[in-house]
């Protein structure tokens, strides 16, 4: 049943992407051991077609800074695809858009855990605003806003 | 060895004369010393190994220049006269944490005493009314300066010696570490401040990363495990022994052997266990710490020497600690008031899933609230003119039952007393144990009760210490 389940929404995903993004994207993500909206978001990805590594790690702080992650901005776990950075719940047509776009940066990022979000429950009190940042120097800026 | 008495004190290099990453044998016997029991400490920047010889050092923040700070054995029931020198450049004061000292020794900034300014030093004075395992630590700026390492072991010695071979004190800490061995920058931010704190990725043994513990066979031992991280859980399990749990954050327990053999010890918590060393001669044994899904490791090694213990064989009677002068609270008449932990991340609503904190900041005193008690939050280290959420009457019995309404566990820290754990989410809490520190799991509701005797403003806190500079801090009044 959940297989079937998942086909379909692979397949209804593949009849709107670019031929070469089809087969599953693979993905690493590091969460914190204790946050239970990580793993809601992971199986958001996967319904969206990403192939998802879960790594806990107590350490999302370093990973995130060395990602090029603001440190007032970070979101709760961090997500590494295709030598992007994807921090916080990124909705998962933004983190498409990065990938087909291919900007000059080093990632983006949904600050904080805002309702709403994949992962999240509750609704969203405002549009989510998603941030790209880059390693060298540039301020952060808005990337997308869903 | 390094060790060199003043008064009944012993200050022990603990692993600084170590072999390799093994540690020095356990306290000698007791120490006869004179009757004030006086001792100076100088909190100041220096060096240590944490990943032993060889590894890049890391600059930290000491007392008397080891980390953990100098091991102190007190008496119980005799004056203590601590003189604490402020080597740093920034303010500090020391807690003593789970003794029952006068408030004006409590170590609360503002609160309790003015901080010790760089340079300045301040007399503390108490007689320690329980025996059992305690530690201290700074309370001003405390998730820098614990973070940095102004933490220490204390214990109070027992009036008759506890029958055991040998008495251990295991703290462990906790560091994130650059490659270059240096502390990482920054202790906490939004994210971590709202999650699990900041914890870090080597986790060390009376300073020192992957810590052995020679160990002879049919030897029994006293391990006091004290948990001196900033943030971190854990939990232990001996592999192929039973450790027999006597007491909790210092305060005799009914013996009993935990079901599942695990350990668990939140941030500034204590238990001492009794450990027959039923292992095989020649053998190493593993520590293990699970407490975070996935990130099980290696805490500590014990190796046993190639000799049986030269003490033959003897009937292994149960080690019963004798009992702590603690006031009975009287269930029946005991004021009942309820503690409501708010906030943090997927909290279960409100603007960043801070959950349901709905309350407000203390004004002035600074820094970003993400965490509160009763719709209240506190944050920072404490500081004078504090307003005490609740006041009992000096004397009277008190029933608190903590609420956790987050996400996240909390280590809950009541200042001045201890007090005994009545149940836990309805279900009644076994083995007699009081504490002072009580660590709730998401959800948890604990029922806590303690007589009101020691007068004074008493911080109530979560010892995850990014929680408390966030707004998980409280004062209870004694009056
Ligand atoms: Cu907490």
């Amino acid at each position: 049943m959940m297989k079937s389940i998942r086909t379909a929404a692979t397949l209804a995903f593949a009849a709107f992407a670019p031929a070469a993004l089809a087969a599953p994207t693979h993905a690493i993500l590091w969460k914190n051991p204790q946050c239970s909206c990580c793993e809601a978001y992971a199986a958001y990805m996967k319904a969206h077609g990403f192939d998802i590594a879960l790594k806990p790690t107590n350490d999302l702080t370093q990973i995130s800074a060395k990602a090029g992650v603001p440190a007032d901005m970070e979101g709760c776990h961090t997500m590494f695809i295709d030598g992007y950075a994807f921090d916080g719940l990124v909705p998962a047509d933004i983190v498409r858009k990065v990938l087909a776009e291919r900007p000059q940066i080093a990632g983006v990022t949904l600050p904080g855990m805002p309702t709403g979000a994949p992962g999240m429950p509750g609704t969203k009190a405002g549009p989510l605003k998603i941030y790209a940042f880059t390693k060298d120097g540039r301020p952060p800026f808005v990337y997308a806003v869903e | 060895m390094g060790d060199f008495d003043i008064g009944a004190v012993t200050r022990r290099g603990f692993l600084a004369s170590g072999v390799g990453a093994t540690f020095a044998a356990g306290a000698p016997a007791r120490a006869e010393g004179r009757s004030l029991q006086s001792l100076t400490l100088t909190a100041a920047a220096s060096r240590a190994m944490l990943r032993g010889p060889g590894e890049p050092d890391t600059g930290l923040w000491t007392y008397d220049g080891v980390e953990p700070g100098p091991l102190i054995r007190l008496r119980q029931g005799r004056p203590a006269r601590i003189e604490v020198n402020n080597g740093l450049p920034e303010e500090t004061t020391v807690h003593w944490h789970g003794v029952r000292v006068p408030n004006a020794m409590d170590g609360v900034p503002g609160l309790t005493q003015p901080p010790i300014p760089p340079g300045g030093r301040f007399t503390y004075e108490f007689t320690p009314p329980d025996a059992g395992t305690f530690w201290y630590h700074s309370h001003d700026d405390g998730l820098v300066q614990i973070g940095r390492g102004l933490v220490g072991p204390l214990i109070v010695e027992e009036a008759t010696a506890v029958a055991v071979d040998r008495d251990l004190p295991w703290m462990f800490g906790d560091w994130r570490l650059r490659a270059d061995g240096e502390l990482a920058a920054g202790f906490g931010n939004m994210m971590e401040d709202a999650m699990a704190g900041h914890v870090g990725g080597l986790v060390t043994l009376n300073g020192r990363a992957e810590a052995v513990q020679p160990v002879r066979a049919g030897e029994r031992v006293r391990i006091r495990l004290i948990n001196g991280a900033l943030a971190r859980m854990m939990a232990l399990r001996f592999e192929g022994h039973r450790p027999l749990v006597v007491a909790f954050d210092g305060q005799p327990c009914e013996p009993f052997e935990p079901a599942d053999g695990r350990l668990t010890l939140g941030p500034a918590m204590r238990i001492d266990v009794v450990l027959d060393m039923t292992g095989t001669t020649g053998r190493r044994y593993r520590v293990v710490d699970d407490f975070y899904d996935g990130l099980a490791y290696v805490a500590a090694t014990l190796a046993y020497s190639p000799e049986v213990a030269t003490s033959p064989a003897r009937p292994r009677e149960p080690v019963v600690l004798p009992p702590n002068p603690l006031p009975a609270p009287d269930l029946a008449s005991a004021e009942r008031r309820d503690i409501v932990i708010q906030g943090g991340m997927m909290g279960g609503g409100g603007m960043m899933g801070l959950g349901g904190m709905g309350g407000k900041a203390t004004p002035g005193l600074g820094g970003g609230a993400v965490w509160a008690i009763n719709g209240m939050s506190m944050t920072g280290d404490g500081a004078a003119g504090m307003a005490p959420l609740m006041t009992f009457k000096r004397g009277r019995s008190v029933v608190l039952t903590l609420k956790n309404r987050t996400a996240w566990w909390h280590p809950m820290h009541l200042h001045g007393h201890s007090f005994r754990v009545l149940t836990r989410n309805g279900v009644a809490v076994p083995h007699r144990q009081w504490q002072d520190t009580v660590l709730l799991a998401p959800r948890d509701a604990v029922e806590c009760a303690f007589v009101a005797d020691n007068p004074g403003d008493w911080m109530l806190h979560c010892h995850v210490m990014n929680h408390q500079v966030s707004g998980l801090m409280t004062v209870l009044r004694v009056a």
